[in-house]
């Protein structure tokens, strides 16, 4: 459970390694601080040999690639987005979500929960791009976002922490703000390409 | 596209040690070169071939090339080339005679993102064999229609331009399985685009569309369609207006719906031409019919389960709506002839239809 600690630790992360080490340290106590680990994370410096076996692009969509199941905890995974690759908007199943830059760049775009009725333009919160090595935080008291290459010519790679872990989420039109589930599946799992049944609604638009 | 916390680029090499590294590295082997990101000051070095007889990838990009060279004519076996964040675009960007050379045959991969091409080049359109072609980021105004030469392709990226339309042609493509046309400024899409068959990924995001051809229902191996950042549809439902129909429609439609018989001697036969033209509604769940008044409506449609889309719709009154339906309606009085092309109708305004 996420809550301020008394104390909070400032770590480094000298390697990936290092990090899910340290991550699995922090997870095993009963309070985590939302600021420690988007500390901890903002603190690898990314270095490409460390996670080149995890980033699995495919042509037409982003990828999502385990890295690490936290002991249940937490979801540590790698995002590979080639050019133009984009998210729906979507929400975050009432989990915490930190994402963090490690090639590229990746544009959000944050908006506010759709009305009740669900009719009509959803409503834009604001925008940036986040650069190489910085680490977003996102949940759903804060709102829903969307995620994106916006880059024709570069590829862009994330890391991602899930805690709790969940593998469904709602995904929202843009227009109308009607929302679907959908099952979110992995590319690969530890630098294991993972092979799933079609058919399943995929995250996407 | 543009430079985002990129480092400044090297300083150039003089050709002269460049050649003279690469000759020492040769390899009858090698079957990749990366040359980025050093900076060259000229096209491919000359000897480029002979070094490296075997080679299948090479990437050139960020160098700062303005031409590719005559070299890439004599490379036997090039399979891919990488040469994007570049220079080129201009009238001599690639060499002439490339559609005899090796390449044309040999090359399946060519990516020429982030450089300077207002338009696609001729001599790419020679390049037979090329399955995969990148022109993100460059200044396409458009696609040409000889596109269609290139029938192996599979995979065309032209986000990140300027073009305004899309031509049919580009239909022609069998084997085309992924096409990027975001980030451009494209009001249209031709129905024809409907015949790629093989079409599985359509990214159309941030464009000037307003509507979609009905004929898109039947791209119906297509799994990722992406359309935000367009117009869509939902201004100019507010635009509509109507014009009631005309006694002559009114008694028609009556005939019709009722099945009131009728003979050709009862009727003069203007009429009896009149009450042939009857089409039916497309609405499913209504059962009537019109002549000549029409209200053409943009509605929203669920389209591979997934998306609701903006489709041209004919339907005989305001009232009579689709199941989807929850706008509001009217149209405007402008009339227009029976068309089969929706796609060149102005998109901000309601027509009425005029059939025969």
């Amino acid at each position: 459970m996420m809550e301020q600690p008394v104390q909070t630790e400032t770590w480094k992360a000298r390697s990936l390694e290092e990090l899910v080490r340290i991550l699995h340290q922090i997870f095993a106590e009963d309070k985590v601080s939302v600021d420690e680990v988007q500390a901890l994370m903002e603190s690898y410096e990314s270095n490409p040999e460390e996670w080149l076996q995890y980033a699995k692009f495919d042509q037409y969509r982003y990828t999502r690639n385990l890295v690490d199941s936290g002991n249940g905890k937490f979801n540590l995974m790698i995002l590979c987005w080639g050019e133009g690759h984009g998210s729906s908007i979507h929400d975050h199943t009432d989990s915490h979500c930190f994402m963090k830059i490690l090639q590229g760049n990746l544009k959000e775009t944050l908006f506010e929960w759709p009305g009740k009725k669900g009719n009509g333009e959803m409503t834009k919160k604001s925008e940036r791009v986040l650069r190489e090595n910085q680490c977003a935080y996102i949940n759903d008291s804060i709102g829903l976002h969307r995620v994106e290459n916006i880059s024709h010519t570069e590829p862009a790679v994330s890391l991602h922490l899930y805690s709790p872990p969940f593998n469904t989420c709602n995904t929202f039109d843009q227009r109308t703000g009607h929302k679907h589930k959908v099952t979110m599946t992995f590319y690969s799992q530890f630098g294991e390409r993972t092979v799933c049944a079609t058919g399943v609604p995929q995250e996407n638009n | 596209p543009g430079v985002l916390g990129q480092a400044p680029p090297p300083a150039p090499e003089p050709e002269a040690a460049l050649a003279a590294e690469l000759s020492a590295r040769r390899s009858a082997e090698a079957r990749r070169l990366v040359l980025s990101p050093r900076r060259l000051s000229g096209p491919l070095p000359a000897g480029l071939s002979q070094w490296f007889p075997a080679l299948e990838v090479l990437d050139v990009s960020g160098t700062g090339l303005t031409e590719m060279g005559t070299e890439l004519l004599s490379l036997p076996c090039l399979h891919t080339l990488l040469a994007k964040n570049n220079r080129l675009g201009g009238p001599g960007s690639l060499p002439k005679g490339l559609g005899q050379a090796p390449l044309a045959r040999s090359l399946r991969v060519l990516n020429f993102s982030g450089n300077r091409f207002s338009e696609m080049p001729p001599a790419l359109l020679q390049l037979r064999g090329l399955r995969s072609l990148s022109l993100g980021g460059n200044r396409l105004h458009g696609i040409p229609p000889d596109i269609q030469e290139l029938q192996s392709l599979e995979f065309l990226y032209l986000g990140g331009n300027f073009i305004t339309a899309i031509p049919p042609e580009l239909a022609k493509l069998p084997s085309l399985r992924y096409l990027v046309l975001c980030d451009n400024k494209i009001q249209s899409i031709p129905p024809q685009l409907a015949q790629l068959h093989s079409l599985r990924s359509l990214s159309l995001h941030n464009n000037l569309l307003t509507y979609l051809p009905r004929e898109i229902l039947n791209l119906v191996h297509l799994e990722e369609l992406s359309l935000r950042g367009n117009p869509l549809v939902v201004r100019f439902v507010r635009d509509l207006t109507y014009n009631p129909p005309s006694l002559q429609e009114l008694a028609g439609r009556t005939v019709k719906t009722r099945s009131v018989p009728y003979a050709p001697s009862d009727l003069p036969d203007s009429l009896v031409r009149y009450l042939s033209l009857a089409s039916n509604c497309p609405n499913p769940k209504c059962g009537g019919v019109y002549f000549d008044s029409c209200v053409r409506q943009i509605k929203f449609v669920d389209f591979c389960g997934k998306y609701r889309l903006p489709l041209m719709h004919y339907l005989c009154s305001p009232e009579c709506s689709s199941p989807y339906s929850s706008a509001s309606q009217s149209s405007t009085s402008q009339s227009e002839s029976d068309s089969e092309d929706e796609a060149s109708v102005a998109a901000h305004r309601m027509q009425k239809v005029l059939l025969g």
